[in-house]
Order: C-alpha cells, then structure tokens, then sequence
C-alpha cells in the first residue's frame, strides 16, 4: 500500500511517500513556514517515484498540536487528496511523531514543540516493543510547568523537539537526569507519519474524513469581553 | 509611564502614529483603543507610514488581518467582528510573518490576556464636542520591554504635548 505522509505542525514543512516496507521517497523544507511548497514537493516526489495519484492507497497527515497556519494548510491539503482520490486518511499527532522517531532509549521520552508566546506543547512517552506508549495527555503550558512536571517523575529522561532545543536552558533546571536529542530530530517526519499510519491503514481504523481537524490545544469558550468595552450599535 | 498627546487634524494623528513608528522593533505589539470613528485606523496609517508601507492602509474589520511589508512588516488587526477569545486565538496572532510583524491590533484591549504580555496601548478619544476633529491620543506600556525606549518615545511625541 503507497502512503502519502503529510507535515507542517512546526516550521518544518515535511512529506514523503512510503509502503509498509519502506519510505520511497520523501522531503523537508526547514526554516521560515514554507507552507506553500506541500503540493509542489508532493508532485516532485511521485514524479521522481514514477507515480501516480491514482497508486496512492491512503494519506497520514500531522494534526498537531503546533502552529496554527501551517496546521490548516497541511490537514486542508491531505483531506483535499484524500477525497479525490478516494482513499482514507489517518490523522496522527505531531507530538507522537516526534516520541517515535527516538523510541530507541530506556529514557522516559518527552516530546516538546514551540508553542510560541512563550509556551510548549507537550507529552510524555516511553517505548515499548515496536512502538511507544503516551503516558500523559497532551498539554499547552509554559516550559518552567514541564520542568516541574518533569522533575517530580523518577528516572531519567529525553527531550526532543524545536520546543526542547529552545528551552533547553529551563529543562535542564531539573538536572542531570535530562538529556536532549538531537536538532536533527527536533520536527515532526512526514516519513514518521506514514509509518505510523500503515498499520492503521493495513487493518482500515482510518479517521472519518471529516472528524480530521487540527489538534488544538488552546480551546477556549471564552467570549470575548465587549461588555467591558461597548462596541457601539 | 503615560503620555497624552493632542491632535487637532486626520493628518497630525498620523504624524503621531509615523512618529511612534520609528521606535518600533519586530514583534511589537500595539493595541489601539477607542470608539468608533475615534480614529484607529488613521493612526494605523500613520504607523505604517513611517514603517515605509506605501500601500494603502485601510480598515481591517472585515478581512480581520491585512499584512504589509516594510521596513518592519506590519500585522493590522481588528477583533471587532468577532465574538470568541477562540476565534482570535485561530487567528494565530502569534505567527503572522513568521512571528516578526509588528502588531496593530484594533479593539486590542478586549483580548488583552490573548497579547503579548509587553505591549503598547494607544487609546484614542474624540475630545472636543465642537470640534470633531481634535483628538487625544494616550500612550502607555505594559511589561518591561518599553522601559528601555519610554524616554525616547516620549521626546517623539513632544511636538504634540498639549499646552497646559
């Protein structure tokens, strides 16, 4: 089964084409939100692949959480594809993505994306055999809260992601017991995406079309306070 | 730190907003306060003015966000239609222009916690029920990122201190 693999939750644009067996071919374009180049490298892929859209069984897109813009373009994108070319789509979580790409370690993994505004997205994993396993549930908050929460658990610990390598310094508060992967690793892959999306696929618990939407984190059902201020008529 | 200036022409509250321009660093963020017709989005196009914006600067209440680029690229906000902190928050404030554009945000202090928390407030007051066109314009900061350019700022804006 061809996959296409779709990520733009971090400033990192990412995709790549894969089978259960092997990721054919895939592409980042880091720095600034580059949003804008997902089709285009998606088409240069399968040209370069010698495909077609109509060889494509299924598409895995990154739903965040992460930035906001990008976000949309990228779940817009996918679902766009998916519903032409009639094939599933599966949403997978940019935190998880990231936890995944370095499951190789005894070490609790806490996967840690810049939320802007001087906050974090977070979760927190350990690996078991052949995957990981999330541990807490998603969470905005400032990077001094993740220090804390992870502080008061035991044993030791990987930070991965833009928002590890960005606050490093508060993370490394709690001491020796925290390592950091490398900022080779620190987006989500579109290529993880399409791994962790086969198997889903391969036994069809793929997402309704239009239950995929963005992973925000910062709901709120605040209204905005116009009787503090009159808005006029 | 509070300063009141006094406009008495559309033109001299641009002059004031171009004058605030100059101090401007990327991802400032600038709330402008004021009722209908109090003259925002004129003091907008001043900013932008002196951002060296040469398009046209008109009233973001229906297209929400307007973006130009210049010597800052500037963000021109207003909340005014909208009803949810939600529908702010997608509007990703945060990230316009990769999360360097200056923010001029209409109607900014009805989602104050949803701001950076350095910030300037511009409030704009129609003052002279004779004249329409005398205003006052306040000016004042919030955190510690202006406490470094309030002197600077406020020696900008002495053409238009008002005479008591």
């Amino acid at each position: 089964m061809i996959v296409i693999g779709i990520d733009t939750s971090t400033p990192q644009t990412s995709v790549a084409i894969g089978t259960e067996n092997e990721i054919l071919a895939k592409a980042s374009v880091a720095g600034a939100s580059r949003q804008e180049s997902v089709t285009p490298l998606l088409q240069e892929l399968l040209r370069r692949s010698d495909l077609t859209l109509s060889q494509v069984g299924g598409v895995a897109v990154g739903i965040g959480p992460g930035l906001f813009t990008g976000l949309r373009v990228g779940v817009a994108t996918a679902k766009t594809l998916a519903q032409v070319v009639n094939v599933p789509v599966v949403g997978i979580t940019s935190l998880d993505a990231l936890a995944y790409a370095v499951r190789y370690s005894p070490r609790r993994i806490a996967a840690v994306i810049d939320a802007r505004r001087k906050e974090v997205f977070s979760a927190i994993y350990r690996a078991v055999p052949g995957g990981i396993v999330r541990e807490r549930d998603y969470e905005v908050h400032a990077p001094d809260r993740l220090a804390a929460e992870l502080q008061a658990m035991p044993g030791e610990v990987l930070a991965v992601g833009n928002g590890a390598m960005l606050y490093r310094h508060v993370l490394e508060e709690i001491g020796s017991r925290i390592e950091f992967a490398s900022s080779i690793v620190a987006h989500p892959e579109a290529a993880a995406m399409v791994e962790l999306a086969v198997p889903r696929l391969l036994r069809e618990e793929h997402d309704r079309l239009f239950d995929i939407v963005p992973l925000y984190l910062r709901k709120s059902d605040a209204e905005i306070a116009w009787d503090r201020r009159a808005r006029g008529v | 730190m509070r300063l009141t200036m006094r406009t008495t022409s559309a033109e001299e509250t641009r002059e004031v907003g171009e004058a605030l321009a100059s101090l401007l660093r990327m991802r400032d963020a600038v709330m402008l306060c004021g009722e209908l017709g109090a003259g925002k989005t004129t003091f907008a196009q001043g900013v932008a003015r002196g951002l060296g914006i040469e398009e046209q600067v008109s009233s973001p209440t229906f297209t929400l966000i307007k973006e130009y680029s210049g010597i800052l690229d500037l963000a021109h906000v207003d909340v005014y239609r909208l009803d949810m902190v939600q529908d702010v928050v997608d509007l990703g404030l945060e990230e316009l222009g990769g999360g360097d554009d200056v923010l001029l945000i209409e109607w900014g202090d009805t989602i104050e916690e949803l701001l950076p928390e350095e910030r300037l407030r511009v409030e704009l007051m129609t003052d002279d029920p004779a004249g329409e066109s005398v205003r006052s314009i306040s000016i004042s900061a919030t955190g510690t990122g202006w406490s470094d350019r309030f002197a600077e700022l406020e020696a900008a804006m002495l053409p238009w201190w008002p005479n008591t």
